[in-house]
């Protein structure tokens, strides 16, 4: 675009233009000031609205509890102050330590093979040599479009020993049912329906963090003989190294919220309780047994773990980076 | 690839290095497919033979449930797959433009409290969505419009990751100088970034749309608590339904899984039709050095 | 331009309005309690809307608006969330076993001044179920007195006799476990919470009781223990499983004819038939199985009463309606055909004697004569504030109880403890120690 300056500003071409810029700027300056935050104004309405006053709502809420008024055999509840009552009762729970115990395997299974099957299939396609990349990149996404409550009732079904054709196999051969929906078996179980839903997505991501690394990296390896697995593991990953760092984040992100996938399961196995992981308890506590202020303490001491172990994360990954050779 | 060996050692090499690769991705695809496929046959079983003919063989019963499942409740499940896409459809286009705008601003102008928004707005990554559920019902409805359309679209307009992206993808397409030179001629703030950063920005906004209507096509426990009208269900909380019959009445099997494949169908051919315009490395865009 | 922005927004904003309009529905009512009325009505039955379709036909100034907000637990989920709000239907399902909850969170009106009058159309035990401090707060809708539905045909071909009482019942158990191992007499999960304090109330126990104003818990007394220690005898027997109900696994054992009965209450028969109609002419019911020889007495396992909340600005014809659904002799016969549910109305039970037996057993002609001498000699059942509470932990507990393989009247233990520990932090007065 040409730069004339207009007229009215009172500027001229002269030979130095910028000595007449911050005139124009300072009568422009009124605009330019309002404008960011006319722009964010529905996002930050929109923010404080429906995220910050519900969580200011929930924490006043975890410091109330309810106390019985009225008298007779039922009378009703009243709700008074309590102090740390809650997050007292919350936190002695042990039944909420075994949650986090349980989050733990689930986690140790379900965000290495996540990452690590996303990292691979993502290699792969990446690869010269494969082919049907297409039709597997395609395939392969294809979970996502699937909401997570159908997805666990199709598992659910491949999982029940009657309907299984995974255990039909296996009894046809004479090794009886596959035990998925037993302990230990359910940890897997409950891992493999998650990391099928985003393996597709998580794949995607990095690959097209792979896709955009400068294909001279490649020639200069080539040349000096390195064979595609090497580059893949020298070049490749370390370069994709923040999307996988995102990918991780995500994935510890929705193991300590897992909630939908056990719940969907429960009502086909013995081995997953009320209080199986915390999400769930927090749940119990809502909608159940109408404890919203134990429900409200809950949710935050999960929010405060939710952040401490994603800062952890982000700090060793920053760590590495700067570190290590980027 | 360049020199082709002639001795016999490395072709076999090569050679098995050629399939791994393909054969390793297709068992993937097939791992990834095996229930798509299982739906998809199951729903043409009968509500006997559901339980009692192997998995893997179809039915004759496809017509049938899918006369039940468009008859059910007076025609409920039309009704559910219309609201999911009003839900999706109108909450996506919302969500774009408010994320769009919201990240362009993030992006390309420094003002005060601009940190502060941005983290905060980020963090709301980090609250599940249930603690979040009750509140907005209990806010929603001091003005009334719980149980509406509006309950259910409202919440998800605000979304942190659409607006991260935007940011990200504002700072990387726009020029700031092509801003500048703009101001310059004249022009107002909305009209740049109507005529000149939108159109920049539309790959970004595709993908921001995409993702947000995944994401509200799929979500379930909002809708779940915000609604009690069985006819303002979308298709995630209607198909539940159909499960969670409690055990006075049994789950109706048949319906809900012919439901599931009927509702995965355009899902799938709207991300296959939309793939080309993804830009998904901008999800990892910033987090680069 | 700014007024650019201004302008969309304004758009959105009357769009958004057009929305609400179109879609908030249920709740909204005159004022004046003269002109036609609109009430909004909660429940799950199947055949709901076709009886109150019924209604709003001969009722051109009291119309109904039916919504299925779910099974029974997820309706009394979202009728807390709602009630919190204020935002409650004018009516709705609830069932027996969480009407005292329900009661707690200042939900149900008290309706005893309006329904008064069909006092008299049930039984006291029936009535007995939604009124408390001498204050009606729900109309009894139906009961669950519990009954014993079997397989007649895979009986006859084990060659074992119907058994009467639970020694025979697990004796029978036992046998078809011998015979086939893959065939089970009948599955009794953790889960089902209300069997469980069926049969102990038929034992003589008494899970909940009021005296003098104060709760006494009775989850782990002697005749519930005594029951926990049989059941937990079958299952380590063989003659019983313990697998969930209703799932995908459950219902091909029903279909497959290796799932042979289902001790539960009248309501089953229609449930078994939704998820195996081939094995219709199978089945035949008979009465639950006896601890004592000669005992006729069962208590209720699920039922439900329709309750009139407080958030309803009409509770007047609310309550007539709830009254004509399910006291009447119209709304009860229509429960009993329509709704497939056993009525809590005398005159509906009078009115099952004449009907033909459900489709399950149609070979069976003098079913409701069973029935109804079952219902004839029933227990009641008095549920606590905290049902909730008690049903979770009575589930997770048995069920490590189950897969650890230690004692069951360790998990009814473990649940008298903590409901009554809940109970006394609520504020309760009870005599546990």
């Amino acid at each position: 675009m040409p730069l004339v300056t207009s007229p009215e500003s009172g500027a001229t071409t002269s030979a130095v233009p910028r000595r007449s810029t911050p005139v124009r700027v300072r009568g422009r300056r009124h605009h330019v000031h309002l404008a960011p935050y006319l722009f964010v104004a529905p996002a930050v309405v929109l923010f404080v609205v429906f995220m910050l006053v519900p969580i200011v709502y929930a924490i006043w809420l975890s410091f109330q509890t309810y106390h019985l008024v009225g008298g007779g055999i039922l009378g009703h509840r009243e709700q008074v102050f309590a102090g740390f009552e809650n997050y007292g009762s919350v936190l002695a729970d042990p039944n909420l330590i075994a949650g986090f115990g349980r989050l733990g395997i689930y986690g140790l299974i379900a965000v290495p093979l996540n990452l690590g099957l996303a990292l691979l299939f993502a290699l792969l396609l990446d690869a010269p040599a494969s082919r049907a990349k297409r039709f597997s990149r395609t395939a392969i996404f294809v979970p996502y479009a699937v909401p997570g409550v159908v997805a666990a009732l199709l598992w659910g079904f491949m999982y029940l020993p009657g309907t299984s054709p995974f255990s039909y196999i296996t009894q046809s051969l004479g090794w009886g049912d596959i035990p998925f929906l037993e302990n230990p078996g359910i940890f897997g179980s409950l891992a493999n329906i998650a990391i099928w839903g985003v393996v597709g997505f998580n794949m995607i991501i990095i690959y097209t963090s792979l896709r955009g690394i400068p294909s001279e990296m490649y020639e200069a390896a080539r040349l000096d003989g390195a064979n595609e697995l090497q580059i893949a593991l020298r070049v490749k990953i370390p370069l994709a190294t923040p999307a996988l760092v995102l990918t991780a984040i995500f994935s510890l992100i929705g193991t300590l919220q897992v909630y939908g996938e056990p719940t969907t399961l429960k009502p086909m196995t013995n081995v997953i309780s009320q209080s199986w992981v915390p999400l769930m308890m927090i749940y119990r506590d809502a909608f159940l047994t109408d404890n919203l202020p134990s429900a409200a303490a809950l949710s935050v001491v999960l929010a405060l773990g939710t952040v401490v172990v994603s800062a952890i994360v982000l700090l060793l990954a920053n760590r590495r980076n700067s570190g290590g050779v980027a | 690839m360049s020199a082709i060996a002639t001795r016999t050692g490395p072709r076999k090499k090569a050679d098995r290095g050629k399939v791994l690769p393909t054969v390793v991705l297709l068992i993937g695809a097939i791992y990834c497919l095996i229930p798509v496929a299982w739906v998809f046959v199951a729903s043409t079983k009968s509500r006997s033979q559901l339980f009692t003919t192997f998995t893997f063989t179809p039915g004759d019963g496809l017509v049938d449930n899918l006369r039940s499942l468009f008859t059910y409740g007076g025609g409920q499940f039309g009704l559910w797959a219309l609201n999911s896409v009003i839900y999706a459809g109108l909450g996506a286009v919302l969500s774009t433009f408010v994320s769009t705008m919201a990240g362009y601003a993030l992006a390309k102008y420094e003002f005060k409290g601009r940190s502060v928004i941005f983290y905060s707005i980020l963090g709301g990554v980090l609250i599940p969505g249930i603690t979040l559920a009750i509140p907005q019902y209990l806010l929603l409805s001091q003005v009334g419009l719980a149980g509406g359309y509006l309950s259910v679209l409202l919440p998800v307009i605000i979304s942190p990751f659409g607006i991260y992206l935007s940011r990200v993808y504002a700072a990387a397409a726009i020029p700031s100088d092509t801003l500048e030179a703009a101001r310059i001629d004249g022009a107002n703030e909305w009209r740049i970034f109507r005529t000149i950063s939108v159109p920049l920005m539309v790959p970004g906004m595709v993908t921001v749309f995409m993702l947000q209507f995944v994401g509200i096509w799929n979500n379930f426990l909002l809708p779940f608590v915000m609604l009690s009208d069985q006819n303002n269900y979308p298709l995630t909380v209607g198909l539940y339904t159909l499960l969670a019959k409690g055990s006075g009445s049994p789950a109706l099997y048949s319906l809900a899984i012919t439901g599931a494949a009927v509702s995965i169908i355009p899902l799938i051919i709207l991300m296959l039709f939309l793939q080309r315009f993804w830009r998904l490395d901008l999800i990892s865009g910033g987090l680069k050095g | 331009m700014r007024s650019r922005i201004i302008a969309s927004l304004a758009t959105l904003a009357v769009a958004g309005l057009a929305l609400t309009g179109c879609s908030s529905g249920g709740g909204d009512s005159d004022a004046s309690d003269s002109g036609p009325v609109t009430l909004s009505f909660w429940s799950w039955a199947p055949g709901t809307k076709q009886i109150v379709d019924t209604w709003n036909k001969s009722h051109p100034d009291i119309q109904v608006k039916y919504t299925d907000a779910g099974g029974g637990n997820d309706s009394s989920a979202k009728l807390l969330t709602a009630s919190r709000a204020g935002n409650a239907p004018d009516l709705s399902a609830v069932e027996y076993t969480t009407l005292p909850a329900m009661i707690v969170a200042d939900v149900p009106l008290d309706i005893t001044r309006y329904v008064k009058d069909v006092k008299k159309n049930y039984t006291k035990g029936t009535w007995d179920q939604t009124t408390f401090d001498g204050h009606v707060y729900a109309v009894p809708q139906d009961v669950g007195p519990m009954a014993f539905p079997y397989r007649w045909d895979k009986l006859k071909e084990y060659n074992i006799p119907v058994p009467t009482t639970w020694e025979d019942f697990d004796k029978a158990g036992v046998a078809i476990h011998n015979a086939d191992p893959k065939v089970s007499l009948a599955s009794l999960p953790a889960d089902q919470f209300g069997f469980y304090g069926g049969v102990a109330t038929q034992a003589g126990g008494s899970w909940w009781s009021i005296k003098d104003g104060k709760w006494t818990v009775g989850i782990a007394d002697e005749a519930s223990l005594k029951v926990a220690d049989f059941f937990e005898k079958m299952s380590k027997d063989g003659a019983i499983t313990t697998e969930p109900l209703l799932t995908p696994e459950w219902n091909k054992q029903v279909n497959d004819g290796t799932m042979l009965s289902w001790p539960s209450a009248l309501w089953a028969p229609g449930v078994i038939q939704g998820v195996a109609p081939e094995t219709d002419g199978k089945w035949e019911l008979g009465p639950l199985p006896q601890w004592t020889a000669g005992d006729t007495a069962v208590a209720y396992q699920g039922g439900s009463g329709v309750i009139v909340t407080k958030d309803s600005k009409h509770p007047k014809q609310a309550a007539e309606f709830a009254k004509w659904y399910n006291a009447s002799e119209e709304g009860a016969t229509l429960l009993l055909n329509v709704g497939n549910v056993y009525p809590a109305a005398i005159s509906g039970q009078e009115a099952a004697k004449s009907s033909k037996p459900p489709a399950l057993m149609p070979q069976q002609t003098d079913y409701y004569s069973v029935a109804a001498k079952i219902a004839s000699n029933t227990i009641p059942v008095t549920w606590g504030p905290d049902f909730n509470v008690a049903q979770t932990t009575f589930t997770d507990a048995l069920n490590k109880a189950i897969q650890n393989g230690t004692p069951w009247r360790n998990a009814f233990i473990a649940t008298q403890n903590a409901v009554v520990k809940d109970m006394k932090q609520s504020g309760y007065k009870v005599t546990n120690q």
